[in-house]
């Protein structure tokens, strides 16, 4: 027996799609290259052999928190103190020294290299006898420097890091929320969930109350959090409190069934989920997204990924709530489903069960086309300096920085291909999902 | 049809009520003061003389105007632990320092004690008459007390108590160790006796009319004190905080490059995308298509900003060509205002090819792959079949039958386009220094001009909004199926 399997079979419909495949391959390697960015781009060599003593610098200066070291040279017969974020390797004289592929990292100033080197100019560097001569090939800042000597090569791989984190965590972030929204008012619609009297009063009154509890009473220590610096744990407290807020609107939701017993208050309307959510998509979709996030981030007193993250996330849920609704709209009236129905299931089975793992697939294809989105949207803003923290180096910074200097035109055209390679990619693996997931929207397409 | 529009509009009234509250969260929030910026904005317009007098009355009246005076909204939500008269207090930053105070400690009583223990010392610290060696000491410890009135956190408050003690100490006067050791036990006080379960009980306070927002929004109606705003809804958003001109004056003056170049740019994308649009639909999976597919593709996926940058590289740089100017919309040695139009346009139109360029390309990628998708589906339906059937020449289907159901979907597109022009004018705005909008937005930014960053949004909110009525409204005119619907 051949058994279909639909995983098996998208898998082999998006290989076929070649460019699809390699954008793939190479979405990959630059999640590699982020993932690895400290062994990739980094002024701490990999490996030093320094008279007997084995240092593993760019390792040692990850792991822990202190910057310094003490080594005992055998044959200069003294102790060393390395400080570690001081040192030049490059003119330390040991007997074996092993750099990374890029033997800088983004926030490294060289000084023999200031003013916008080429790639093709000539380099220098101070060796381990004190002069000041050209750099060997290992050396060479690879793609040029910048205006305070900072590689742009280095730049590149920091900034894949920061693109890759931005743009995949703030999909998750709306990719989470748009299918949750989109399921629930595509699934349910306007005339599955009934809802007592009582019971819409009780909400509506433990919103009000739940905010009180959450945000007005203890507020004060999420600001508190935020202010001190500590933006994780304040992004922790945040969410304990809007968990804490639902969970208190489901108490009240309950408390409201209690008072079933009179008659009037038990009086059962539809709850309008669908009407609900399509609304508030649709009140978001006219707002001007990207002036929400330029004001946004324009008030805000410190900047910072997390931030940026939220907003991004928090804006840009909308176009994967209205396909997740779609399908699962489509979804729902199949006859599949309705078998499940009259078999007397639960909503709860037939949702996660049946109609949920049918509905998803598609949706990857817009999560695709929103981390090109976000990416963009990122390098735009950091293009703008407004995003990211000013000291932080990435795509959009760089090519702001060769905006201002017109000799240096590798500052703007590595940057600038990163960027566009990263956007393209995701558009194409988009395309591919969506001609080996959804044959549908193919048909339709061409 | 009529009831359709007037439901259309319906809906558009809460997304622009959602705008505007928004739009004055965000004016809230702002870490400027208002007050602070728009008495510097003021100052630096006309040299003030008297200054500290002067300033004070500048600051009344700005607090006046804005309303400042008055509750946030038309309701509040407090615990009966908190004061419902902390916004009358006028310094923004102690006035926020107290509301955290009540929320930490639950007691408003307490802390009012605190806070009044405080301003007496440090009127104390002002009026006591110091010897000189004393003078230097006298003026670290007023701004120690100055500080004490910012700052919340337990830790970095004592440590301003133990730094307070050694000055008094060395300047060794009675009255002010009195007044000193009476801040300390009140603020002890405040500590130990955190208030108890009011604090987390609701309380709903009505304010009615008088309030921020409705002076925000509607400007004097509905007021009891009159304070010559005109509110939002006609078109005051206050003043600048970088030169107190009039927001709605500067923006109008900005509007005009904007506008000139979205409405050009939107024109010539439409012109080139739907003519390429449906000839690679009617030349499906044939070589142009293909092409055409891949490069426009390309196209989409290239930032606004590098391409422009690029262009501005080649063909605006002394090293390669110098065939367009580098950034603005014209060269003020040259340009006169009496010019007739046609100088004028031959004058300024090199300024504006490289911004066009960069302005049309992406949305020209989108809008003719929309055409080309919505041709293909046209062209397989049966009325195509027939019309070919009943020998009609290809083009006359095309162009005549095809066309016109294929470009239902730009329609809607005009929505979505508008909207996403303004906003990536910021970018492109700023790299060929082109006075409109998007500048004015990022010199906003960049110098936090809060009134400035809050009409912008606003505007183009309103702009989006409107942009999505009219493509309903022309939607369901031109597919009357919708409004059945």
């Amino acid at each position: 027996m051949n058994e279909f399997n639909f995983k098996k079979y998208a898998w082999s419909k998006f290989k076929q799609n070649k460019p699809a495949l390699w954008s793939f391959r190479i979405l990959i390697a630059i999640i590699l290259i982020a993932l690895f960015s400290p062994f990739i781009a980094n002024e701490q060599p990999l490996y030093v052999n320094w008279e007997g003593n084995k240092l593993y610098p760019a390792f040692n200066t990850l792991t822990t928190k202190s910057k310094t070291d003490s080594i005992w040279l055998n044959n200069s017969k003294k102790w060393e103190v390395i400080y570690y974020d001081r040192i030049d390797w490059r003119s330390v004289s040991a007997d074996f020294k092993l750099f990374a592929p890029i033997a800088y990292s983004a926030e490294f100033n060289d000084t023999y290299n200031r003013d916008f080197i080429a790639p093709w100019d000539n380099q220098r560097y101070k060796n381990d006898k004190g002069e000041i001569t050209s750099v060997p090939w290992y050396l060479k800042h690879w793609l040029g420097t910048d205006k305070i000597g900072r590689d742009v090569a280095a730049g590149l791989v920091h900034g894949a890091k920061i693109s890759m984190f931005i743009g995949l965590i703030s999909i998750v972030l709306a990719g989470s929320i748009g299918l949750l929204l989109g399921t629930v008012a595509g699934f349910f619609g306007d005339n599955t969930i009934k809802i007592s009297r009582i019971q819409k009063v009780m909400i509506w009154i433990f919103v009000v109350l739940g905010y009180f509890f959450s945000f007005e009473t203890s507020g004060y220590i999420i600001t508190e959090t935020f202010e001190s610096g500590n933006n994780t744990l304040g992004f922790i407290y945040f969410f304990t409190a809007i968990i804490f807020w639902i969970f208190i609107v489901f108490l009240g939701y309950k408390i409201g069934s209690i008072l079933h017993f009179i008659p009037y208050l038990n009086h059962k309307k539809f709850l309008k989920v669908d009407s609900l959510i399509s609304r508030i998509i649709e009140l978001l979709n006219s707002l001007p997204t990207l002036i929400l996030i330029i004001t946004v981030a324009a008030i805000m007193n410190e900047r910072s990924l997390t931030v940026l993250i939220l907003i991004i996330g928090l804006t840009s849920w909308t176009g994967i709530a209205r396909f997740m609704r779609a399908e699962m709209m489509r979804i729902r009236n199949l006859e599949y489903i309705q078998t499940a129905k009259v078999m007397g299931f639960g909503y709860r089975k037939i949702l996660w069960k049946h109609a949920f793992p049918n509905a998803v697939p598609p949706v990857f294809v817009s999560l695709a086309f929103g981390v090109a989105g976000a990416v963009l949207v990122e390098s735009g803003l950091s293009f703008l300096g407004i995003g990211v923290p000013d000291e932080m180096v990435t795509w959009g910074s760089l090519l702001s920085l060769g905006r201002q200097e017109f000799e240096a035109s590798w500052l703007v055209i590595f940057p600038g291909l990163a960027i566009f390679t990263t956007i393209t990619i995701f558009n194409l693996i988009g395309e591919g999902l969506r001609d080996a997931l959804d044959p549908r929207l193919k048909k339709n397409n061409e | 049809m009529l009831l359709y529009i007037v439901k259309r509009i319906l809906i558009f009234i809460p997304t622009l009520f959602l705008i505007s509250i928004l739009a004055f969260v965000i004016s809230v929030n702002s870490p400027a003061d208002p007050v602070e910026q728009l008495t510097r904005a003021a100052s630096m317009e006309g040299g003030v003389e008297d200054k500290n007098s002067a300033e004070n009355s500048i600051k009344n009246e700005i607090r006046k105007k804005l309303g400042l005076d008055l509750p946030l909204f038309y309701m509040s939500l407090a615990s009966w632990a908190d004061c419902d008269t902390l916004h009358l207090i006028p310094e923004k930053k102690s006035r926020e320092n107290l509301s955290r105070l009540v929320k930490k400690y639950g007691n408003w009583q307490n802390v009012q004690n605190y806070n009044h223990q405080l301003i007496q010392f440090h009127n104390l610290v002002k009026t006591t008459e110091y010897t000189t060696e004393q003078l230097e000491i006298s003026t670290d410890l007023s701004f120690l007390v100055l500080n004490l009135q910012q700052i919340n956190q337990h830790e970095s408050i004592n440590q301003n108590f133990v730094e307070i003690n050694n000055k008094i100490q060395i300047i060794n006067n009675s009255s002010l160790q009195i007044a000193f050791q009476e801040v300390k036990k009140s603020y002890e006080y405040l500590v130990n006796h955190s208030g108890g379960i009011q604090r987390f009980l609701p309380k709903l306070k009505i304010n009615g009319l008088q309030n921020q927002y409705h002076l925000w929004l509607f400007g004097d109606i509905g007021l009891d004190e009159k304070r010559g705003k005109n509110g939002v809804l006609m078109g005051d958003f206050g003043n600048s905080y970088s030169d107190n001109q009039p927001i709605i004056q500067k923006i109008g003056s900005k509007f005009f490059y904007s506008f000139i170049l979205v409405m050009l740019s939107i024109f010539i994308s439409y012109l080139v995308s739907i003519p390429l649009g449906i000839y690679a639909a009617y030349k499906k999976d044939q070589k142009f298509d293909r092409i055409s597919s891949v490069l426009v593709f390309m196209l989409y996926s290239l930032p606004g900003y590098f391409v422009g940058t690029i262009l501005l590289y080649w063909f605006a740089n002394p090293d390669n060509f110098v065939w367009f100017p580098i950034g603005g919309v014209k060269d003020a040695s040259i340009y006169q205002e009496n010019w007739s139009v046609f100088q004028k346009i031959s004058h300024q139109a090199p300024y504006f090819v490289l911004p066009l360029i960069t302005y049309t390309y992406s949305s020209f990628a989108f809008i003719s792959r929309m055409i080309r998708g919505s041709m293909v589906e046209v062209l397989q339906q049966d009325y195509i079949r027939t019309a070919r059937a009943k020998g009609l020449s290809e083009k006359r289907v095309i162009l005549v039958h095809a066309l016109r159901n294929s470009l239902l979907p730009i329609i809607t597109m005009i929505a979505d386009i508008f909207p996403a022009a303004l906003g990536g004018s910021v970018i492109l705005e700023t790299i060929f220094s082109i006075p409109g909008l998007g500048l004015e937005i990022y010199t906003a930014v960049i110098s936090t001009d809060i009134p400035m960053i809050v009409a912008v949004f606003t505007l183009t909110g309103l702009l989006t909004v409107v942009g999505y009525l009219v493509s309903d409204i022309l939607y369901a005119i031109v597919d009357p199926r919708i409004t059945i619907k």
